[in-house]
């Protein structure tokens, strides 16, 4: 499939549909084409919804700066001014649009929306009621006349002169080579959710979509773009083994979580650095406890946890026996992931959604605009589209090198063909990577740990010529395999970098266990060298907007 | 298996197929639905939007 496009969405999530709206909104006669790796109408993270909009200024209540303090207590300093301002700024605007597209957000009785504090300062987090979010959003794609590729996994970004023409991929079902020329081209495929094992064992029991391979990253780093923050490997507590998130709803409407001592732990807002140090100075297990809670709190908490994001928490329950009239909500450790909505990574953006390489755009979590959840992903949705359009006016297609679609369509071909009689299932490699992962790449972090993974490394994608591979579905997990190994190399690189501990846990070095401000409150920005395979890491101070 | 099928309501649509997160499922040679690739992530798409209630989700053992 050969595609010529003014604006490339690549990957139709929370972002990518939002870019794809806004664009056709700001020029009808563009033309936008997204390619998605699942399905438009149930793909990306929130496929069945979202029960909440994290982060939403509202005028005379809170303010960008009042966010901002939040912002900068909760990355211990390693956030930039102006992205986040801008998000925060844009956040109600936000809140409105989709509110005009029929997205419920609740009221109370004095007729204000039910926020709930999980910030240090400020109430941000609105409750949103919307099991519909992603259908919503598909149909708005589709009356504005999106073009929309399913099914279509991009392994290669077209680049020439340090400038993105587009990208190419394949249809995971059918193995069709795709090539998309486009005049920008905007990121928007996700964080990388199977980084490290899950503790169930089972591969795709993540938390976080699992489709989300780091698809982003690896793209972005071989195209040239630099990222940041790939050192702050993080996971959260939530249902011990299903990985299924509840804190939001259960704490802020008065569940408690208590020790294996029977200790109340005391959360002055729900930090779940706190509730995972329970865990690792061996006071856990830890749990929920919702037994003194009125049945109509529980009944409204049934109702959102069994309808919005992840229902099938009912039929885990159902399976244990669990009442939460009753029974306490054993939480555990989910695997680590990296991802910048949750967490501090992603492809270095700047406030009009910008990457270094010319041409492309990042927004949702595969750009690093720290812990922006789901406002961040539509907020820099709305932005990346804006200046694409601005762009692409008047803007001819590139010239593109045959050569690189001959070669990367040949690449594939090769290993379908090479690895036909390949005896390792991909399941089992990539268990076997995600496994070395969690043993030498996620904290407690130390040199010589961290060593190890990049003696793995060359074995592990020496190997990859004899993983089996029948049909393109196997072909796409395959080079998934590759956006996850790419996402270690950089995670181990910057973890290498930083020789201090940030971040709580999550960048924790035993060699150098102290936060140190003085020579470590700055960027860790990651990008390809000139010699081919080697990982560049630079410092770059923190932008704080005047106000240190 | 974890798909669980109820055979006289599936009308064999393929919604199941096409809306799949994870492109996992497929129809069998009778036209109904099953997991070809192990890799569910028990998101309930299929059983949202499946017209007639055909199916259910089992958990993996390793996870219920």
């Amino acid at each position: 499939m050969n595609l010529e496009t003014d604006i490339l969405v690549i990957g139709g999530g929370s972002a990518g549909t939002m870019a794809a709206i806004v664009a056709k909104e700001q020029n009808p006669d563009a033309d936008v084409t997204i390619l998605e790796k699942g399905e438009i109408n149930r793909s990306g993270s929130i496929a069945r919804g979202m029960d909440a909009l994290n982060i939403v200024v509202q005028p005379g209540i809170t303010t960008p700066e009042l966010y901002m303090n939040s912002a900068r207590i909760a990355t211990e300093g390693i956030v930039d001014y102006k992205p986040s301002y801008v998000m925060a700024e844009r956040s109600y605007s936000i809140l409105k649009r989709l509110e005009g597209w029929g997205i419920r957000f609740p009221r109370d009785e004095e007729n204000k929306y039910i926020s709930l504090q999980v910030h240090a300062k400020g109430s941000f987090l609105l409750e949103m009621d919307s099991p519909e979010l992603k259908l919503v959003l598909a149909e708005k794609v589709k009356e504005a006349g999106v073009r929309v590729v399913n099914r279509t996994i991009v392994t290669k970004l077209l680049v020439n002169n340090g400038e993105v023409n587009g990208a190419m991929g394949f249809n995971i079902r059918t193995g069709e080579f795709v090539v998309c020329k486009a005049k920008a081209t905007i990121l928007s495929n996700g964080g990388c959710a199977r980084f490290s094992l899950p503790n169930s064992g089972y591969l795709y029991g993540t938390f976080d979509y699992p489709g989300n391979a780091g698809d982003g990253y690896s793209l972005a780093y071989r195209a040239g773009a630099q990222l940041t923050g790939f050192e702050y490997t993080n996971c959260s507590p939530l249902i011990k083994d299903i990985n299924c998130p509840l804190l939001y709803i259960t704490l802020t409407r008065g569940a408690e979580i208590v020790n294996a001592l029977g200790e109340t732990i005391d959360l002055e807002y729900v930090s779940t650095q706190r509730m995972l140090k329970e865990l690792r100075e061996g006071r856990g297990p830890v749990f929920i406890k919702m037994n003194h809670l009125s049945e109509e709190r529980i009944q409204e908490i049934e109702r959102i946890l069994f309808s919005v994001e992840r229902p099938i928490q009912k039929r885990f329950w159902e399976n244990r026996g669990v009442d939460f009239r009753e029974g306490l909500i054993e939480l555990g450790e989910t695997e680590y992931q990296l991802c910048g909505g949750h967490g501090l990574t992603g492809i270095v953006v700047n406030e009009k959604a910008e990457t270094t390489l010319k041409g492309l755009y990042a927004a949702g979590d595969v750009a690093c605009v720290p812990l922006q959840h789901l406002t961040g992903a539509f907020v820099f949705g709305e932005v990346a589209a804006e200046e694409a359009v601005k762009f692409v006016s008047n803007k001819e297609h590139s010239k593109i090198d045959q050569n690189l679609i001959n070669d990367e369509e040949q690449r594939l071909l090769k290993v379908l063909e090479n690895n036909k009689t390949g005896t390792i299932s991909v399941q089992d490699f990539e268990y076997k990577v995600r496994r070395t992962i969690g043993d030498y790449v996620v904290p407690p972090k130390n040199e010589t740990k961290l060593n190890r993974f990049l003696w793995w490394l060359p074995r592990f994608r020496k190997e990859m010529t004899n993983i089996r591979i029948t049909d393109h579905h196997e072909l796409s997990r395959f080079e998934e395999i590759q956006f996850i190994l790419d996402c270690a190399e950089l995670s181990v690189h910057a973890s290498l970098a930083r020789k201090e501990s940030r971040w709580g846990w999550f960048h924790h070095r035993t060699d150098y266990p102290e936060k140190d401000d003085e020579n470590w409150l700055k960027h860790v920005v990651l990008a390809k060298g000139l010699k081919s395979g080697e990982v560049q890491t630079v410092l770059v101070p923190i932008d704080d907007g005047g106000d240190p | 298996m974890p798909l669980i099928v109820n055979k006289d309501l599936c009308t064999s649509c393929g919604v199941c197929v096409e809306r799949c997160t994870m492109d996992i499922i497929r129809l069998d040679d009778e036209g109904f639905p099953y997991i070809k690739y192990d890799e569910c992530w028990y998101c309930g798409v299929c059983e949202e939007d499946c017209p007639v209630n055909a199916v259910v989700i089992d958990l993996p053992f390793l996870v219920k």
